[in-house]
């Protein structure tokens, strides 16, 4: 495919149909025409910042070349060429290959609310890894808190600017071969937790997730998996093994594709504490900007661990209670996804919770090493 | 009629400032940290903005009735500009440098919704400054021989101080400590 101008990309884009491999599966089409007309500067996430997510670093290890070209192809559209930065966390081995490849490194603090959007905005402007309120999309320029302006920067997950590039080498009709006519393309997965073969897969939207999972070869024993990490949903193997890999499918169990992570729960500890970790980490997280992460998101860790130490209906409502308080009120998305994933906690761990409150941990029963962390 | 207008001009003044101490101790009240909650809170703000529309009237009447009579020689320049006044020049210019902070405070609130919440904040504090500059001109100016006007003004400036001290004397909040332990972890 040739690409003389940049509406021969965003025509390529459009009909290919691709969207954020980052998680919000936003248009990139759009975006990468709002960035054209705005002249924005381009920042390329490969911070991998969702829990167990490694399909960024994947992508810098084995497809950098085609990374850099199509980040090329989306700052050179435009009256001049603008600034490409590749995020990455600081330390990382992404950020060292990035390094070594001569690319421009923003080192990005290893926090999960730093590699949000807006986080990496402010971080590439002089600011803190923090998330900005939106008044407007980036893309056209804005300001921070304090007033100072922000250049127009649009940020890209590192996935998705490497599917821009296949997309421009290999043709929409290509790209449209893979995946459903809702969500079109490959897309990678990561798999990760009690499985036998780590890893990240290139595979694309409606396959079996028992498919999936049986790649990595999970532990025989596997109950539990979280789909999408701290953002995402807690689901049985049942509902796993049942459903297909995509958006459309997970929906019902309130889940998305997202970030791509699948991380299998070790069926030898208690999925109770695998849950009071993740919060406890989410809890600790905050930006300290907004109340719902500030004061919400610690509220909902402290309401589970009650909850998991006396098992009562009282109890597992104040969880609920403190879970549905956080969606649509903070400055990015971080409250929203903690409150999913402890309501799908809630839903999924419901029988698990029952056993506590009646007897011994299920999970020791069982006969299970049993080691708490 | 020239005597009425300094009558006035008196009056107005101590009228500015005991309205000017009620803006500042509603403003001192919403900002703390016991600032009020709900409905309350609507209600305090909403006193002190209006109050403060209020005061303005009887500063111009004050301003205007000061430079109109002819006892003593204060003109339209000297209104607008301190320490130019041929009388008193010391401490009619305080009350002239106060007016022109409070042009600032009134500006930037008129129009907050379009300026950096910094930026507002930043010129609202001035009315710290502006405060004790207008009492000390009525102290010292208008109100030192007359017992009445003298006690109003030094209750006034009790009254003020106490409010300040209120609103300085709280306790951290909770949610402003927990903005500084987060702050104090790596961003960058």
């Amino acid at each position: 495919m040739t690409v003389d101008t940049p509406e021969d990309l965003v025509g390529l884009l459009d009909a290919a149909g691709l969207t954020g491999r980052g998680g919000a599966a936003f248009s990139t089409a759009a975006k990468v025409r709002a960035a054209h007309g705005n002249g924005a500067h381009l920042v390329v996430n490969a911070c991998d910042g969702e829990i167990g997510a490694v399909k960024d670093g994947y992508v810098v290890e084995h497809h950098l070349d085609e990374l850099v070209h199509g980040a090329r192809l989306v700052s050179g559209g435009g009256r001049r060429r603008r600034q490409v930065r590749f995020a990455a966390h600081r330390g990382s081995l992404t950020a060292h290959a990035l390094g070594r490849a001569g690319l421009d490194v923003l080192e990005v603090p290893d926090r999960y609310v730093s590699s949000e959007e807006t986080s990496l905005i402010s971080l590439a402007n002089g600011g803190l890894a923090r998330p900005m309120t939106k008044r407007r999309p980036f893309v056209m320029g804005g300001t921070d808190q304090a007033g100072r302006r922000v250049p127009a920067t649009v940020v890209l997950n590192a996935e998705t600017v490497w599917r821009i590039a296949q997309v421009v080498e290999r043709g929409p009709a290509w790209f449209r071969s893979f995946g459903t006519a809702r969500e079109p393309g490959p897309r990678l997965v990561a798999l990760t937790g009690a499985v036998a073969r780590p890893g990240v897969l290139d595979t694309e939207a409606g396959v079996p997730m028992g498919d999936l999972l049986d790649a990595a070869r999970p532990d025989p024993g596997w109950e539990h998996v979280v789909v999408g990490g701290l953002g995402g949903v807690l689901l049985t193997a049942d509902d796993a093994r049942s459903t297909t890999w995509s958006t459309a499918a997970l929906a019902r169990h309130g889940g998305a594709v997202g970030p791509g992570v699948i991380d299998v729960l070790d069926p030898s500890r208690c999925p109770l504490d695998v849950v009071t970790s993740f919060l406890t980490y989410a809890a600790g997280e905050t930006a300290g900007q907004c109340g719902p992460c500030m004061f919400g998101v610690p509220s909902v860790a402290e309401a589970w661990r009650r909850l998991v130490e006396t098992p009562s209906t009282r109890e597992l409502e104040a969880v609920r209670a403190a879970a549905g308080l956080l969606p649509n009120r903070g400055a990015c998305r971080f409250p929203d996804g903690v409150g999913r994933f402890a309501a799908s906690a809630l839903e999924v761990l419901h029988p698990h919770l029952a056993a506590h409150a009646s007897g011994p941990c299920p999970t020791e029963r069982s006969g299970h090493r049993v080691h708490r962390a | 009629m020239n005597e009425s207008l300094w009558y006035v001009s008196r009056a107005t003044g101590v009228a500015s400032i005991a309205l000017l101490t009620a803006v500042v101790v509603l403003g001192a009240l919403v900002s703390g940290r016991r600032r009020p909650h709900g409905e309350q809170a609507t209600v305090v703000m909403a006193v002190h903005r209006w109050l403060s529309l209020g005061m303005v009237a009887f500063l111009l009447v004050h301003i205007a009735t000061a430079i109109v009579e002819t006892y003593v020689s204060i003109d339209l320049v000297s209104a607008l500009v301190p320490f130019t006044s041929g009388y008193e020049t010391l401490w009619v210019g305080l009350g002239t440098l106060a007016v022109d902070v409070l042009v600032a405070v009134l500006a930037t609130s008129w129009w907050r919704h379009r300026l950096p919440e910094r930026a507002w904040r930043v010129v609202h504090y001035s009315a710290y400054l502006l405060w004790p500059m207008a009492l000390v001109h009525g102290l010292v100016l208008g109100t030192a021989n007359e017992m009445p006007l003298l006690a109003t003004t030094i209750l006034c400036g009790v009254v003020g101080v106490g409010a300040i001290l209120w609103r300085l004397l709280a306790l951290p909040h909770h949610d402003r400590a927990r903005r500084d332990a987060v702050l104090e972890q790596e961003w960058t």
